[in-house]
């Protein structure tokens, strides 16, 4: 189902990884923020803009059609007008806060048909709150902190850390799908995560 | 509580980023609810998701999706459409352990019961609740899929080490342990797993005709 993550790029060239403003990204904090004071449409209209076609570009490499990854972009976008006073700029990016949305749709999206209703009722306790994690770094500063890690990995390393953010298939089918050994695929997974677990404890 | 059993870093992976499936990621959850050090590791590969989806090519939207966004959010239009809680996924274990008290155990073998908390189709991971008895040995075995194992209650020891409350255990079919539960007090753990349950021991054998596992 997920066979389109092997063959196109889900994650830009590498140049699209040039440090964005901190304008950019703070405003989009202050855009949810505004949302959330006073119902501002037009911010959220500048939020939709951005996010839906990437939530969109998202869901479709997950494996969602076209239709059904915009109603999922939409579903994404909605909880945002709705969730947004929710948001806390010092303990989330604005990005990191909407894709905990878009990833938590796209597990019930795409797997809703597939579980026994009791089972949903038992898993729908999956949703308590975090605490704020102790950072020193703000989450803007981390972000492009990790922006620019990423942008410092070969193609083969990206291309490591596309297979762990998209593949949602039983690891025997990735294998099948790549024509290569089962065990290959374990490792590789796990290369790539420790590669973003070394990046990670670099921003602490 | 101290925890010396961690999820492995692909399975973390896995979770922050929402392609575990739904039996696994509800054993992870159970453990970074209770781990600070998993909790935020999971957070790192959120923020990573972040970036991921910024930097995305974007999909163009069909026409007049915005008027569609638009009036739906300022008309209440589909006011009962889904919205996703914007958090990260955890689970509260009183919640698990209240289900204790629902549904009968089930026999599994001498010392050992079970209590399905799925009904997963075929081929998808299941949920279920294991009890042993203390001093319990558990048939030696290996296993077909995957297996994680997160212990509520009590404590476990095999050649893997010794798994206590928080714990979480990874195994597969290059695993082959034979867990003894400690004396003292019953041995109460949450499981996910997918494919068969292989029992490799003598009484295992006798046994394997009446698991249904
Ligand atoms: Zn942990």
């Amino acid at each position: 189902m997920l066979c389109s993550a092997h063959q196109a790029w889900p994650i830009a060239a590498p140049q699209r990884y040039a440090p964005m403003a901190d304008n950019e990204t703070t405003s989009h904090s202050r855009l949810i923020e505004r949302v959330a004071a006073n119902q501002d449409r037009h911010a959220f209209m500048l939020l939709f803009a951005f996010f839906g076609p990437r939530v969109k570009g998202f869901m479709m490499r997950s494996g969602a059609s076209d239709a059904y990854a915009e109603e999922l972009a939409q579903e994404t976008l909605l909880t945002v007008w709705r969730k947004a006073q929710t948001f806390d700029a010092s303990r989330a990016s604005a990005s990191t806060w909407i894709f905990t949305i878009a990833r938590n749709l796209r597990i019930d999206g795409l797997r809703r048909e597939k579980l026994a209703a009791n089972a949903q009722a038992q898993l729908d306790v999956l949703d308590l709150d975090v605490e704020r994690p102790d950072q020193t770094l703000n989450s803007v500063e981390r972000a492009e902190r990790l922006r620019a890690a990423l942008s410092g990995l070969s193609p083969d390393q990206l291309d490591l850390v596309r297979l762990s953010f998209f593949e949602d298939k039983p690891h025997p089918e990735i294998a099948k799908a790549l024509n290569i050994p089962l065990g290959t695929v374990k490792s590789r997974l796990r290369r790539s995560m420790m590669l973003l677990r070394e990046i990670l404890e670099d921003l602490k | 509580m101290t925890i010396r059993h961690h999820p492995d870093i692909a399975t973390l992976g896995s979770f922050g980023f929402g392609t575990l499936d739904k039996a696994r990621a509800f054993v992870v959850a159970a453990h970074v609810t209770s781990c600070a050090k998993c909790k935020a590791m999971v957070r790192g590969f959120e923020e990573t998701g972040g970036v991921v989806l910024e930097d995305l090519e974007p999909a163009p939207l069909s026409m007049g999706a915005g008027e569609a966004m638009l009036d739906m959010v300022l008309h209440g239009a589909d006011a009962d459409r889904r919205t996703a809680e914007p958090r990260l996924a955890e689970v509260d274990l009183r919640t698990v352990l209240s289900t204790f008290d629902e549904g009968p155990w089930r026999w599994l073998g001498p010392g050992v019961h079970y209590k399905p908390l799925t009904t997963a189709p075929a081929g998808e991971a299941r949920l279920f609740l294991l009890k042993a008895e203390p001093g319990t040995s558990l048939p030696e075995h290996t296993h077909s899929g995957t297996e994680l194992t997160l212990i509520l209650r009590g404590a476990f020891s095999h050649s893997g080490g010794r798994f206590g409350p928080g714990d979480l255990e990874e195994a597969d079919s290059s695993v082959e342990h034979q867990p003894v539960v400690d004396d003292g007090d019953v041995c109460i753990c949450l499981v996910a797993m997918d494919g068969q349950l292989r029992l490799t021991g003598f009484m295992g054998r006798l046994l394997q005709p009446f698991v249904r596992l």
